[in-house]
Order: structure tokens, then sequence, then C-alpha cells
């Protein structure tokens, strides 16, 4: 769409309206964005006026980009277009790569370098000059300018006695002929070096005014900030990925160790296959009723400890002998006191595990009842953790609604009755309410 | 004037390069491919070959094979990206006498383009 290209249209006196029009058609295409203009146009301003307005507009737009290449594409666009130069790129620093690489390019084919063909490393004397600042020894802008380097090393009186930058200069001179390069514009960001504008000469053969380098200059300080912001925000948003995996791969292992340490309590009671990660999920189900009540939000994370604390709940019955646990008959009370342990000897195995918080605590105390009259330390009321006190109503309504040796599978309705009937004495009523809610919405038993 | 063939199946990155030597006074013929590459071989007898490995009609490894049936001396620079460099052994062993890696650095370009033309004559 390169019908711009005849010299003739890029004239002096209204490049600047010119460059500001495109500039505007353009956002308003790509971008939906609308910037005032003054209504009677910036034409009638005088041409040094005319590229300040652009300016202004120019950097005030730059922030509006947030991918970096578009805005790059977007300013060679406008360099190329509007200036009729023979040919333009942009090459940025990528880390990754340890060089600076063709990012964009315009002009005639044959001319124009090819995106992505050519790179540049620190040992590049272009590169180097700029990397290293002594571009400003040579030009007080920082541009450097083919004729006037060429110009310097001719006046011998300039550079007697620096033999290093006469050298340093005519390697530069060549690394611009090599990119036919009139024109080379350093962009900075802070004290990072991070790209360079290459310019060829301009079509109509007439050298770059004064205006024009200011231009550049100002042009190239806005551009290098908001590609500098760009890269940051993406670098960003990449850590930001990183960790997300990362807590998220973490998090995966230790739930599923979790899972794995309760599926390998379950096995060992064949009666109670299952039962483990039933009542987590009951657990679950109660939680969404209740997770905005101010005791849940007192937890650091209500559903996370309340998900690994309903997982490990039994895992004290490690010490509970085979015998006891498989036994068909009723208990003698020396097994329950030996079962009535569990509890206490799970706290002790999780609570060295500075990971989990509070799960020991919710472990240890998930078989006291809300008056009291519960085990090990016969605590009540709200004194019991609420975890604690949902994964007592939990572990009950599976234990009535389960096949156990000792009691044969009742349905639901009668667990639910159970669990109204001691809504208040065993179980605590908020969370007997909040289980009959969550009962109601099918979320407890999938086919009710 | 040396003659040198460029061959690559990008046309951007043939005229550039056309452009480049052209300027460094050498007698530039491009082709778009390996079979364009073989006749270009055949008919005007270039000093230098700079082949590009990926290629999507026959790939440069195929093309050097028939260029050296036709021309055994012709010097060839291969033109690679990093990831092809194992295609390298291949090259060497049908006497590829360089390989330069895509993005390449221009004056690495040149400076074996004009030593590689220079030793010949």
């Amino acid at each position: 769409m390169n019908l711009n290209r005849n010299p003739k249209q890029h004239k002096n006196n209204n490049g600047w309206s010119k460059m500001h029009g495109w500039m505007m058609d353009k956002l308003v295409d790509t971008e939906g964005a609308l910037i005032p203009v003054n209504p009677e146009g910036p034409a009638r301003l005088k041409p040094e006026l005319d590229y300040q307005v652009f300016l202004e507009n120019a950097s005030r737009l730059m922030i509006r980009f947030k991918k970096p290449e578009r805005l790059i594409r977007m300013i060679v666009n406008v360099i190329d277009e509007q200036l009729g130069i023979s040919h333009a790129a942009i090459l940025l620093h990528r880390e990754h790569k340890n060089s600076f690489v063709l990012i964009d390019s315009k002009g005639e084919s044959g001319v124009r370098i090819p995106v992505g063909f050519i790179r540049m490393t620190f040992e590049n004397p272009l590169i180097k000059i700029f990397n290293e600042r002594k571009n400003y020894f040579i030009s007080e802008t920082g541009v450097l300018v083919y004729d006037t380097l060429k110009a310097l090393l001719k006046n011998k009186e300039a550079i007697n006695g620096h033999r290093e930058i006469a050298d340093s200069i005519d390697l530069v001179i060549r690394q611009m002929e090599l990119l036919k390069a009139i024109v080379c514009i350093p962009l900075y960001n802070k004290k990072n070096f991070i790209g360079v504008l290459v310019l060829g000469e301009k079509v109509s053969k007439h050298k770059f005014t004064r205006h024009e380098m200011g231009f550049f200059m100002t042009l190239a300080n806005d551009a290098a900030m908001a590609i500098a912001n760009a890269q940051l925000i993406e670098s960003l948003q990449e850590r930001v990925e990183e960790i997300k995996d990362l807590y998220n791969r973490e998090h995966r292992i230790f739930i599923h160790t979790a899972i794995a340490l309760a599926a390998a309590i379950d096995a060992r009671d064949p009666y109670t296959h299952g039962h483990t990660e039933r009542v987590t999920s009951y657990c679950l189900a109660v939680a969404d009723e209740l997770s905005g009540i101010p005791e849940a939000l007192a937890y650091k994370n209500f559903k996370e400890t309340l998900h690994i604390a309903g997982l490990l709940h039994d895992v004290g019955k490690i010490g509970t002998p085979d015998s006891i646990l498989n036994k068909k008959g009723k208990l003698t009370k020396k097994e329950y006191e030996r079962v009535k342990e569990h509890p206490v000897v799970g706290a002790a195995i999780l609570s060295p595990i500075q990971e989990l918080g509070d799960v020991a605590k919710e472990v240890k105390y998930h078989q006291e009842r809300y008056d009291g009259k519960g085990y090990p330390e016969g605590i009540k009321g709200s004194d019991i953790p609420l975890i604690a006190r949902i994964i007592a109503a939990c572990d009950a309504f599976d234990a009535i609604t389960s096949d156990r040796p000792y009691r044969q599978r009742k349905m639901a309705e009668i667990a639910i009755r159970e669990l109204q009937a001691n809504s208040g004495t065993q179980f605590d009523p908020l969370v007997v309410s909040a289980f009959l809610l969550a009962f109601e919405k099918g979320k407890i038993l999938g086919s009710k | 004037m040396k003659k040198i063939l460029v061959v690559d199946d990008e046309m951007e990155i043939c005229d550039f390069v056309k452009h480049f030597f052209e300027e460094r006074n050498y007698e530039v013929f491009t082709a778009f491919g390996g079979f364009d590459a073989i006749r270009v071989v055949k008919k005007e007898k270039p000093s230098l070959v700079l082949l590009d490995i990926k290629m999507s009609d026959m790939d440069g490894i195929e093309t050097l094979e028939k260029i050296r049936q036709i021309d055994k001396n012709v010097n060839v620079i291969m033109v690679t990206a990093v990831e092809d460099k194992d295609k390298m052994q291949a090259a060497e062993r049908l006497g590829a006498r360089a390989y330069i890696t895509k993005p390449l650095v221009l004056e690495e370009l040149e400076s074996a383009v004009m030593s590689y033309t220079k030793e010949q004559k």
C-alpha cells in the first residue's frame, strides 16, 4: 500500500501536518484511539510548531501501544512514508540472542534489509560506540550522521591527538556503509541501550534538516521509553505466569500426596472404602455455604485448609492395629480407647509440617462434640475450630450412609434426620443448616 | 567481473543480497529454488554460490549434490538457520566451503564471499 513513495509528495512545508494526519488515521484505524486535534487543522501552523504538535500527540499516543512491535512498525512507517527515504530499519536488543536483531524495515526491495536477516553483536563498532556512549563525544545529540563523520575524519585538527576516536569513527563509517545508512539514531531507556534506528538517504537526495534531526531524537526517546515499558510489562506478565505455574504444580503435588496418604489409610479399612474421599467432598460442599461467615474469613486460606484437613483427618489411624480396624463385632472398651487415640496421633504426625498450618489442630478436634462430650479434650462450642466442626458432621453423615461392620447402611434421609436431631448437641447448628442447604442443592449425594 | 549466485526462496533476501554485492562489483544472479539454481550454474558458471539450506522445492543439501554433478569446483557457502546446523556435516562432505547462520552478521557475509572469490584467480 505504499502509494505515497513519490518524493514530490513530501514537500517540506506540509510534511509534519501530513505526518500528523497519517498518524491520526492509522490510530483511529488500528487502535480506536481518538485524540482531539486543533479544529483549524495543524496545516495552518508554522512548520516548527507543526512538528511540535505532532510530537506532543505522538508521545501521548505511544503509551497506548501495548505491543512494542506495533509501535515500532508505526514509527518506521511514519518516517519512511513522510520523509521519503530510500530505506529505514530498526534493530532491537534481544537478550536471549545476545545481539541486536532487525525488527522492521521499509524501502524498495533490494535496498530494504529483510526482517530477521541480519543481527549485530556487541562487538559491532556501531553498537559498541552507542553502548559505551562514545557517540556523545562525536555528536551533541548522540545521533550519528554519515556526512558529519566523513567530514570529521578529514578535519586533521579536530582528530589530532584523538587517535582512538578517529579509529572508531572509521569503523563506524564502514558499518554505516554496509547498512547504507545516512543517519543512525540510538534508542536509550534510562541507562540501557536498547536499539538503533537506521535511516538511508532521502529519495530527493536532500540532507536531513536540523528540525528533522531534533524530531528524530525526541521520537527516539519517547519510543525507547514506550518499548522499554512494553517489554517490562511483557516480562512481568511472563514472570507472573511462571510463578502461577510453579505454585499450581507444587500445590498439585501437595494435594496428590495428601490424597495418596488418605488412600493408604482408607485401604487398611476395607469397610470404609472411599470414606476419606467422600467426607472431603461433603466438607467442600458445606464450606461453599459457609465461606462468607467471619469465622471462615478468619482463616488464612479456609477452603485449602479444609480440603487438606478433610483428606488427612483420619491419618492417625495409621497407629490403630489392623485387628481393631477389621473387627466385625462390637469393639471392647479397651479397643474403643485405642480408636479414640487417632485424632491426637494424627495431629502429632502433622504438626511438624509447618506448611500445613492449622491442619493439625483441625485433625486433632474433629471428634469433639458441640456440647463438649467428645474427645480428646472435651472442648465445646466455638472453642472447637470451625473446620473440625464441619468434618465432625460430614464424618458422621458418611458413617451412617456407608456400610460399616457394626451398622447396616441407612438411607440418607435417616442420616439427615440424625444430623437434625443432634444439632446443637453433637453438632454445630450452623454447620448442620449449611449441610442441609448443600444437601438440598444436590451437592452432597449427586444422585439425590 | 566475478559471478556469484544467490539461492534463497525468499525473494526479498535474494534482492537484498544481489543489490549488496552488485555495489561491490560482482555480477549477481539469483535463483528462488534448487531447480532454478542448477539451471543458472549450468548456464552462467558462477565462481561462488550462496545456498540457503531450507527451501521449499528442493532442500539445500540436495541442490548442492546436483550442483556438484555439474561443477566439482564451484565455491559454495551454505546459509543456515541455527536449528539446521546438523545438516552442515552433509554439506561439508559435499565440499561446502563455509556456512553462515541466519540472522547473519553482514560483515561476515561480505568477507566470506570476498575471500572465496579472491583465491580462485
